[in-house]
């Protein structure tokens, strides 16, 4: 009845918040100058797939592309999850991608959601799935997520170009949030990991393995890294492999890195098959390398690492009007932006101290009070 | 028995007991005698429990009386001093409103209040402020005073008794959260019976209370003294409401909300004069209740709409609570009170200046003065005369008050509150320049004009004219202030904040600025003028202000008293003289920023100013961003090449949250490398591990002081003392690490003592916010969930208060936004006139905040019940009007039921006595807030107005209901189990959508439908070429069917939910008008006079059923000769002619005649005999009968009698048995 206003906002950056929150908020959204300036102007394929990735967990949510997709109109609709959903993620990005909103769509959803996800698992852009079952999960138990009904099994693994991948993923819903005060960020006290292989000798993966420990032995001794070499069906269409570690703390903080080397998409046919004579980075340095990663992630210090700042600050601020702190090590790009979005959005700020002595940053914020509307009351 | 009737009649001697004497005596022997023995008998075990079942049983109650008592502990978020707390005053018309808060305004203040006009909020106590409202006597004003009351005081004329409008009023408020309820019983003078009195109050007292519960408070005025209610009654009413408790609502604890005392219109004026009609800027002024305010919320205001907020300033309260210092109940001077919309405040604040208004007869000085002194402005005044004037004006309770205020003249948050002006001075730009040319005139002028209206103009022009001639305001303000007592010239002393800074201390000077020492004001005008410009120029980054502003930073450093944090910033720039406070005030913000550096590096400088006008377009975000980076120049050791080039207007980045690059690792095989995180591990010093979370809390005080900032506008740079100190030397490192030792003492000290006072404190806490306290001692031990819930929630509380208190005023409110309690001064843009035309200080203006996703329209589903009051039953779609949470809107429901499968079936009309389901469109409401439901707005209207009462359950983009539709169709041609059936379906296509569909016909034959009949069968077009008829479908059955049969479809269609709501614009209209809106059905058929339509085919008629004539079996005769016996037809029918065997004449031989004679005799015979019998036997059978049935009576008789005397038995043993028992 009544005109939509929509909130203008510019470019592709930051697009999954972006949505994510709108959708939370329920505030129209029209996004304008997407990819304007580029030879392939317009929405990029796995933007396309989130968008309808949101269309497919909402109700009555209206999405407006125009010819060139240059612009895009999205109303968000209720957001109602359910169970016997699959989704195609593409080979643009990995499943990572979209499953950093999704978790949190899916704690504001109606019915507990249970999706089927296929494309890539593991890539190097994007956080694996390991790394959220390992991670990001105990993450959300900081907030009051109950952790029984969190699920994400990986049915079969993919790396790019081809993907293949398929998990499973179970998100209960909440009702609210609980405040964290987080700031305990303890000392590292385990080391696990896990590594893949997928169409390619199982002896990588223990050369991985073993060049991790390497580093981590100096250090440590209770380190422990599975390996999970999948044959066949189970590992999808590309060869590739892979690792992601994550150091727990005592005080219950997980830190993660994960990597993985496959051959990279090409944009036309025939670049793959150019490309698939390069030679892959070798095992052992891959292992070492991420080793060397998840070192440093840890000398950053905070209670997450700087993938999951991000998603740490949205929980933050869609707590209830309690005080958050938690403590991050130094700020990535990609908190940064989430910050600004989170501002934009909900109208929450954090207070944003430095810690010199550690290196480390604290940040506090007033939730947003931000309430599951979407569950029935009964 | 003559003897005893006689006696009746005469009036018994009552019996009169012996006080002395023998009998007398021996009574009280007895009875000493009997308590005696009752001490020795007494047995302790006596009342201990016998029986295990009884024991058990008892327990279990108990423990349910327990859990019953039990309510989720809400969560109070409001941190701070409370808003006052409003009194509604509620009842029907006649009963004694007004009189009521008269009085007890008058107990408060000892003040005459003429009448009651809008909120009038006093001081109450040390602790307490409270509000009095008096409700309006229309349904929408009695449901938005519904939302804002804590407490309602409903008034009930005792003579006359309820009336419907204290019911709706519950009902109302049952609704919307039930604030706490007290009956106030008037006109109990009119009784002249005390036994009736007695009587009638007891009566009202019990329907009172099984309206709310068993011993609500229902309170009794008898009758007036003087006209008004007798002082010790109001007394106690008074007591009541001074210990009342007001437990959160979970509405209003998740909403701000602010009921508005005070409303004025700022429109530019020459807006007005131009059109009349045009869209107001209106300020509203109010205490912030609820819950924290954010600078970017929408608001709803109550019967007008929804509106984003142009600007927020906190301001300094009116009425603030008596100050700390140990004494006994508030002194008569410290009672303040403040109702601005009753002309009564005396003191009016504004964001920028402070009104002062006296009464005519108090002031005391002559006719003359007077003129001279309005006339006399331009002069100076020597400053004995001012003196004298002044104290001749000083009226002790003014006087007084003023001492006690903080009048501040900035707002208490300069930050937003500059702000926030900057932003209204950018666009009112324009217009000023035109005031300033002829200010005088207009202002006389408009003076005129709105004399019937309330002072709109005195705020505008203290608003926003900075040249103005003192004497032009004066004139103006005097002429236009409320209508009542124009002749008491209502004087308005305009104190400009520029005063305080001449003359150091503000308090003082707003004391003297009544209207007589416009001599100083006078003397100051030049400055404000500058200042003012000063600021103007400051929006317009003019270059020319550099010099002062550096002379302010100088300075800005005396600064002689300070009354709390608020007033820190106050103090500091009363210091500074008469040099430009703008730019002092700026540089001030900036240096607090100094600590929240790397928030500036995250949200840049954008932070601060895009929360503070909500009215700015939100797509300059992105703008803003870039701007501001300029703007500012952290100089801070991090440099961030990545945001920078985040920010560098690449907006198309692709979002990854990974961000590590493998190229710039180190070599972690290096042993210095790896060991520098030893610590991190549990392998390396634990110690210094801790250390590291230990740090934080000492740390991170410090750190606010370090890092710089530079002002682009003047060029200079800022940077803290701290850091030049430290360059100093070594000394200031190691007394730093000293202090930070001691420092980490004292924090485990108190965290020590915090812990140990949380767990003993935080349950009587507890108590006093939430619980009546007597309940929770004895359950503090046995309800260990509940416990801990409460804990947890203290904790969270007490960690919230802790966090925030760490923060700085300005980051404080950026975080949480104003705070509840706040005194708040909210600017709203494009405000239709109406409202500004027909406000009406009786209607209280209620402003409500809107939450998250709460603007949004769609579909809500409710579950709803008809009030049991209401006569009729509603009908799907007819208009009602619903109020949810702070919106009154009319919609058109659609009634439902869930079925077992969870089917929603549309209902045309609301069931009985059912609850139902209701869906409906309208702005969305979170889930369980109660909805109330009206149809008729009107004042006339005998019948109670409430019709049904419901709750959200759900939002539902997607409206499914369904209804049932049933498909009939006729066989227009019948193959062996197939048939064609036309009529169902209207097209082809319809087919389509159908097939497979289960049909049925009246006979019970059930079938299916398959496809759309293709030509060549059956469905020959009547006429060669033309079109085949469409949607004739080919159905399959079970069986056969007949030509004659009837098939039909049963179906489920789903019903649309009109996609109509319209909000209520009660205060856009004169009060008195009622609002008019969609009519229903049958409002409209009752006006023009139509009659309901009816559908003769929906009328039930006799049924007739012709009998079926079915036509005889036919078996050909080849068959039936084949035939065996058995199958042969046997019952030949009868013919018409007889066969020729029968027709034969029988002629029979003599002896066969008389053997037939015989026979015949002998049956005859026969028969007799047995006709006979019959009747002997029948005789015999009745006898026996009769006798059976005495018998009968006997036995059961005696039955009867056995089953007496069983029972007689029975309780007698169980008599016996419990006297053993409870023996």
């Amino acid at each position: 009845m009544g005109k939509i206003t929509y909130k203008r906002l510019k470019g592709s950056q930051n697009m999954r918040q972006r949505l994510l929150l709108a959708t939370l908020k329920s505030t129209p959204v029209l996004i304008e100058d997407i990819h304007a300036g580029d030879t392939l102007p317009g929405l990029r394929p796995h933007e396309i797939s989130l968008l309808r990735l949101f269309e497919k967990l909402t109700d009555d949510c209206l999405i407006e592309i125009n010819e060139t997709g240059t612009k895009l109109k999205y109303k968000p609709g209720i957001i109602v999850g359910g169970s016997h959903l699959v989704h195609d993620c593409g080979f643009s990005r990995a499943i990572g991608y979209f499953l950093e909103p999704l978790i949190l769509l899916g704690l504001f959803a109606r019915k507990t959601l249970v999706i089927i996800l296929k494309g890539i698992t593991n890539d190097s852009k994007d956080p694996s799935v390991d790394t959220f079952r390992s991670t990001t999960f105990p993450l959300l138990r900081h907030f009051g997520v109950p952790s029984e009904g969190l699920k994400l099994e990986i049915k079969s693994r993919g790396v790019s170009p081809h993907g293949g991948g398929e998990v499973h993923l179970t998100i209960p819903t909440v009702q609210h949030l609980t405040a964290t005060m987080w700031t305990d960020e303890g000392m590292v006290k385990r080391i696990r990991g896990e590594a893949f292989t997928t169409r390619v000798s199982v002896q990588l993966g223990n050369e991985m393995i073993y060049a991790a420990r390497g580093i981590f032995n100096r250090l440590l001794p209770d380190v422990y890294i599975a390996s999970d070499y999948r044959k066949r069906l189970e590992a999808g269409n590309s060869p590739g492999y892979g690792i992601s570690l994550v150091a727990e703390t005592t005080s219950g903080c997980c830190i993660s890195a994960d990597t993985t080397v496959s051959y990279p998409r090409g944009d036309e046919e025939e670049d793959i098959e150019d490309e698939g004579k390069k030679e892959l980075i070798p095992a052992a340095d891959v292992g070492e390398e991420l080793a060397s990663v998840l070192l440093e992630e840890i000398e950053k210090g905070g209670v997450v690492d700087s993938t999951h700042q991000g998603l740490l600050f949205l929980l933050c601020a869609l707590c209830p009007k309690d005080v958050s702190k938690v403590r991050v090590g130094k700020l990535s790009p990609y908190g940064i932006e989430t910050l600004r979005e989170i501002r934009d959005f909900l109208d929450v700020q954090f207070v944003i101290k430095p810690d010199p002595s550690t290196g480390t940053v604290i940040l506090k914020c007033w939730g947003s009070g931000m309430k599951n509307l979407s569950r029935k009351t009964t | 028995m003559a003897m005893d009737s006689g006696a009746d009649g005469q009036s018994h001697k009552a019996h009169r007991s012996r006080h002395s004497g023998a009998s007398a005596k021996k009574k009280t022997k007895a009875k000493n005698k009997d308590q005696n023995s009752d001490q020795k008998q007494q047995n302790p075990k006596a009342f201990a429990f016998r029986s295990n079942a009884k024991a058990k049983r008892l327990q279990s109650r108990a423990v349910e009386k327990e859990q019953r008592r039990l309510h989720l502990p809400v969560i109070d978020r409001s941190y701070g001093e409370l808003p006052p707390f409003v009194v509604v005053v509620q009842g029907p018309p006649q009963v004694g409103k007004s009189l009521l808060i008269k009085t007890l305004v008058k107990h408060y203040t000892k003040h005459n209040l003429p009448d009651v006009r809008g909120p009038i909020t006093i001081v109450s106590g040390k602790q307490r402020r409270l509000q009095f409202v008096e409700c309006p006597n229309d349904i929408n004003g009695m449901i938005d005073a519904a939302k804002f009351a804590d407490l309602a005081l409903l008034l009930i004329d005792g003579s006359y008794g309820f009336e419907m409008e204290t019911f709706e009023f519950l009902n109302i408020l049952q609704v919307h959260g039930f604030p706490k309820v007290m009956g106030v019983l008037t006109h109990l003078d009119k009784f002249k019976d005390v036994k009736k009195l007695k009587k009638t109050k007891q009566r009202l007292k019990h329907r009172f209370w099984t309206e709310i519960y068993d011993g609500a408070k229902l309170f009794y005025l008898s009758g007036l003294i003087h006209g008004k209610y007798p002082k010790r009654e109001v007394h106690n009413l008074a007591r009541f409401i001074s210990v009342m408790k007001f437990p959160p609502l979970s509405w209003r604890t998740s909403h701000p909300y602010i009921l508005v005392d005070r409303f004025e219109d700022v429109t530019p004026p020459e807006r007005v004069q131009m059109n009349s009609k045009c869209d107001r800027n209106v300020t509203l002024y109010g205490y912030l209740r609820g819950c924290n305010l954010k600078k970017g919320t929408k608001i709803h205001i109550a019967g007008v709409g929804d509106f984003s907020l142009a600007g927020v300033t906190g301001l300094s309260d009116p009425c603030p609570l008596p100050s700390a210092a140990k004494k006994k109940g508030p002194r008569d001077k410290e009672k303040l009170f403040y109702a601005p919309m009753s002309g009564l405040g005396d003191l009016l604040y504004d964001k920028d200046a402070v009104y002062i208004n006296i009464n005519d007869h108090f002031v005391q000085y002559s006719k003359v003065d007077e003129m001279g002194g309005t006339t006399n402005k331009g002069n100076k005044r020597d400053v004995g005369e001012a003196l004298v004037k002044s104290l001749q004006t000083i009226k002790n309770p003014i006087d007084e008050k003023l001492e006690k205020s903080k009048i501040s003249l900035f707002s208490q948050n300069p930050n937003s509150s500059l702000e926030a002006e900057d932003h209204n001075r950018d666009s009112d730009e324009a217009p000023k320049l035109i005031r300033d040319i002829e200010p005088l005139k207009q202002y006389q002028s408009n003076g005129e004009e709105d004399e019937s209206e309330f002072d709109l103009d005195s705020s505008e022009s203290s608003d926003q004219d900075e040249g103005v001639p003192e004497c032009a305001m004066l004139k103006s303000e005097g002429r236009n202030f409320e209508e009542g007592n124009a002749d008491a010239s209502e004087r308005l002393g305009r104190v400009k904040e520029q005063v305080e800074f001449h003359n150091g201390r503000k308090r003082r000077k707003a004391i003297f600025g009544d209207g007589v020492d416009h001599s100083n004001l006078k003397s100051t005008d030049e400055e404000n003028e500058g200042d003012e410009d000063d600021d103007d120029d400051d929006d317009d980054n003019d270059e020319g202000e550099n010099d002062r502003s550096n002379e302010d930073n100088e300075s800005c450093s005396g600064s002689e008293f300070s009354d709390g944090d608020e007033e820190d910033l106050k103090s500091e720039e009363d210091g500074m003289g008469n040099i430009s406070k703008w730019r002092a005030s700026l540089v001030e913000r900036a240096s607090k920023k100094q600590n929240i550096n790397l928030m500036q590096l995250v949200y840049g400088k954008s932070a601060s100013t895009s929360n503070t006008s909500a009215n700015e377009v939100k797509d300059d975000s992105e703008n803003e961003e870039s701007d501001e980076d300029e703007f500012f120049k952290p100089k801070g050791q991090r440099a961030k090449n990545s945001i920078e080039g985040l920010d560098g207007g690449n907006i198309n980045t692709e979002d990854c949250s990974k961000s590590t690059k493998f190229s710039e690792l180190k070599n972690w095989k290096e042993e210095e490398v790896y060991e520098s995180i030893r610590d991190r591990f549990v392998t390396g010093d634990w110690s210094k591990g801790a250390l590291r979370n230990q740090m934080l809390e000492a740390k991170t005080e410090e750190d606010d002081m370090d890092g710089d900032f530079e002002d682009l506008e003047t060029g200079e740079k800022h940077e803290s003392h701290q850091k030049d100190d430290s360059s100093n030397g070594g000394i200031q490192k190691e007394d730093d690490d000293a202090i930070e030792e001691r420092r980490l003492k004292k924090l485990a000290l108190r965290a020590k003592f915090d812990a140990h006072y949380d767990g003993s404190e935080s349950p009587e806490e507890e108590t006093d916010v939430q619980n009546g306290g007597k309940f929770h001692r004895s359950q503090a031990n046995d309800s260990g969930y509940y416990d801990k819930l409460k804990e947890e929630i203290e904790l969270q509380k007490q960690i919230n208060i802790a966090e925030l208190e760490d923060l700085d005023e300005t980051t404080r409110l950026e975080i949480e936004g104003f705070r509840t309690g706040m005194y708040l001064r909210l600017e709203v843009h494009d405000v239709p006139f109406e409202m500004i035309e027909y406000f009406d200080p009786c209607h209280p203006i209620l402003v409500g905040g809107i939450g998250l996703g709460e603007e949004n329209v769609g579909y809500m589903q409710t579950r709803l019940k008809r009030h049991r009051w209401h006569k009729k039953v509603l009908k799907t779609r007819d208009p009602i009007i619903v109020s949810i949470g702070w919106r009154r809107y009319q919609t058109t429901p659609v009634y439902a039921i869930e079925d077992q499968n969870g089917r929603h079936r549309m209902l045309k009309y609301t069931p009985e006595h059912m609850h139902c389901l209701a869906m409906f469109w309208g702005p969305l409401a979170p889930p369980k807030t109660g909805v109330l439901a009206v149809q008729n707005l009107s004042n006339n209207q005998a019948a109670f107005r409430i019709i049904a009462t419901a709750y959200v359950l759900e939002f539902n983009h997607a409206a499914r209901i369904v209804k049932k539709i049933k498909l009939v169709g006729y066989p227009c041609k019948i193959f062996k189990k197939t048939a064609l059936i036309k009529d169902m379906f209207t097209s082809d296509l319809e087919v389509a959508r159908f097939e497979g569909a289960a049909i049925r016909t009246v006979s019970g034959i059930r079938g299916q439908v398959k496809k759309a009949a293709k030509e060549e069968i059956g469905n020959q077009p009547k006429k060669k070429g033309g079109q085949a008829r469409e949607g004739i479908a080919r159905c399959t059955f079970e069986d056969r069917i007949l030509m004659s049969d009837i098939v039909f479809l049963r179906a489920w269609t789903q019903v649309e939910v009109p996609q109509f709501y319209n909000p209520l614009t009660t205060s856009l209209q004169p009060r008195q008008k009622t609002w008019l809106g969609m009519k229903t059905v049958a409002e409209l058929r009752r006006e023009h006079n139509l009659s309901i339509p009816v559908n003769k085919d929906s009328f039930y008629k006799p049924v007739e059923r012709k009998a079926r004539k079915f036509n005889t079996l036919v078996i050909p005769k080849a068959l039936q000769a084949d035939l065996p016996f058995e199958s042969k037809p046997k019952n030949i029918p009868h013919r018409k002619r007889p066969l020729l065997e029968d027709r034969r004449a029988v002629v029979m031989e003599p002896h066969e005649r008389k053997v037939h004679a015989l026979v015949q005799h002998l049956q005859l015979i026969r028969n007799d005999k047995m006709k006979k019998r019959k009747l002997k036997e029948e005789q015999k059978r009745k006898e026996v009968e009769a006798q059976r049935a005495k018998d009968e009576q006997v036995l059961r008789k005696r039955r009867r009698e056995e089953r007496q005397e069983r029972y007689r038995e029975q309780d007698k043993l169980k008599k016996k048995i419990r006297r053993h028992v409870e023996a």
